[in-house]
């Protein structure tokens, strides 16, 4: 499925230990992972254990704002290795760390704006890619604030 | 997994499994994009420059001039390595190592044995692996496992950077050489751009001569195994057995460092120290 931004929004592999996360999505829910005992937030969002004082952790709903960390305009796609074979035909498109206001670092897309536009440090928000119907999971990419 | 990102090609373990994936397969990320956040966070942080980083392949084109097995022979300059295609920004086309069929085989044998070969052998002084996670998502992107097992590996060997008169890099990009050359603390950190700019990778009259065979960048890189011509290269330069325009004039301390999985995302590095034994 393509989103409205040009890209491909291809279906993750929902595991079980990330079933939550992706059914949240569906509903434009960014969840990330957060211990309550010392308030850390970390990701990816798939312990069950605080990486920092072992304490009992779960899933949070972040604000889903940030600011872009780093990037990398895809000039030549089609790389087969990990994800690239799907977005083929979509170069270029912006792949980012998005630092996330509770923390942690994520990788995504950076979309809705010129990829030469694109800055370390830019504010972004998180904007949710359909992969499929309403129930489906949907790919949590970011557009300046 | 491997089947579900990857159209048949074997992946290197490091990729396998790792918890982060199915958070970065759908967002189109590969290899050359993960290591071009690493450089623009380094260039973001420290001021390091496309040319600085040019410089690497320069530098590596430079000593494959003059090894005839070397898959690209052909001296290139900053202005060419900035003119090829940009593959992911920051890096082009000639930041990027080359791929190739390729081996080598060391063989390690006792004290005794090395003894009676009546040859110039090589001892392994020191040696160490350490891993580089995702820290909860809290990864910095400018630095390397290197700086742990390099601090580890020196002070098995009881030697320091000052102390090593060639340098095997695993090469995989022009970035991946100045994280290193930080790491293993032949420049400080943020200084590997000005570091490598001084033409200090050249051999065999740089200050630092590395990858005297032109490396992974213009040599050889046989898939994921490119630390090994690392570990060949360097046994050569302390026997004196290197192409003689590249070989040192008094090789005695050697350092090859290997990196794998991605610096963009987690990673194993691994250090070792050779020295050059008495006959």
């Amino acid at each position: 499925m393509s989103t409205p931004h040009g890209l491909p929004a291809p279906a993750p592999v929902v595991a079980p230990h990330s079933a939550e996360f992706w059914a949240a999505t569906a509903h434009e829910r960014l969840l990330v992972g957060h211990c309550p005992a010392c308030d850390q937030w970390f990701w990816p969002p798939t312990r069950s254990f605080c990486p920092r004082c072992g304490g009992v952790a779960s899933l949070r709903e972040a604000d889903g704002t940030g600011a872009v960390y780093s990037y990398t305009i895809v000039r030549v796609g089609g790389a087969i290795a990990l994800g690239g074979g799907p977005y083929k035909d979509a170069v270029p498109y912006v792949l980012a760390y998005v630092e996330l206001t509770e923390g942690p670092t994520v990788l995504t897309n950076i979309v809705g704006i010129d990829p030469d536009d694109v800055t370390i440090g830019l504010p972004v928000r998180v904007v949710f890619a359909r992969t499929g119907g309403p129930e489906e999971p949907a790919l949590p990419r970011f557009q300046p604030a | 997994m491997a089947g579900k990102f990857s159209a048949g090609l074997p992946m290197p373990s490091a990729f396998h499994d790792a918890p982060e994936l199915g958070f970065e397969i759908p967002f189109g990320t590969s290899i050359v994009p993960e290591y071009a956040l690493a450089a623009r966070r380094h260039m973001y942080e420290f001021g390091t420059t496309a040319r600085q980083l040019a410089e690497v392949k320069v530098a590596a084109s430079m000593n494959a001039r003059h090894n005839p097995n070397a898959v690209l022979r052909k001296t290139v300059t900053v202005e060419q390595v900035l003119d090829s295609p940009m593959i992911a920004d920051p890096l082009h086309k000639f930041d990027c190592c080359i791929n190739t069929d390729g081996g080598g085989a060391l063989v390690v044998v006792s004290e005794d044995v090395a003894r009676s070969l009546g040859r110039q052998c090589v001892a392994v002084r020191g040696h160490a692996t350490a891993v580089k996670a995702s820290f909860g998502g809290r990864n910095d992107l400018t630095c390397t496992a290197a700086a742990q097992s390099g601090a580890r590996a020196y002070e098995m060997a009881g030697v320091g950077p000052r102390d090593i008169d060639y340098v095997g890099l695993y090469d995989s990009f022009t970035i991946t050489v100045i994280e290193q050359v930080e790491d293993l603390g032949f420049c400080e950190k943020g200084k590997g751009g000005p570091f490598v700019e001084s033409g200090a990778l050249r051999s065999p009259h740089g200050s630092l001569p590395t990858n005297s065979d032109g490396g992974g960048l213009c040599n050889n890189h046989p898939g994921a195994r490119g630390g090994m011509p690392k570990m060949v290269e360097a046994v050569r330069q302390l026997r004196g057995e290197a192409t003689p325009e590249v070989q040192l004039r008094d090789c005695e301390i050697a350092l090859v460092n290997g990196i794998g999985g991605s610096i963009g995302t987690r990673m194993g590095s691994g250090t070792v120290i050779l020295g050059r034994e008495v006959v």
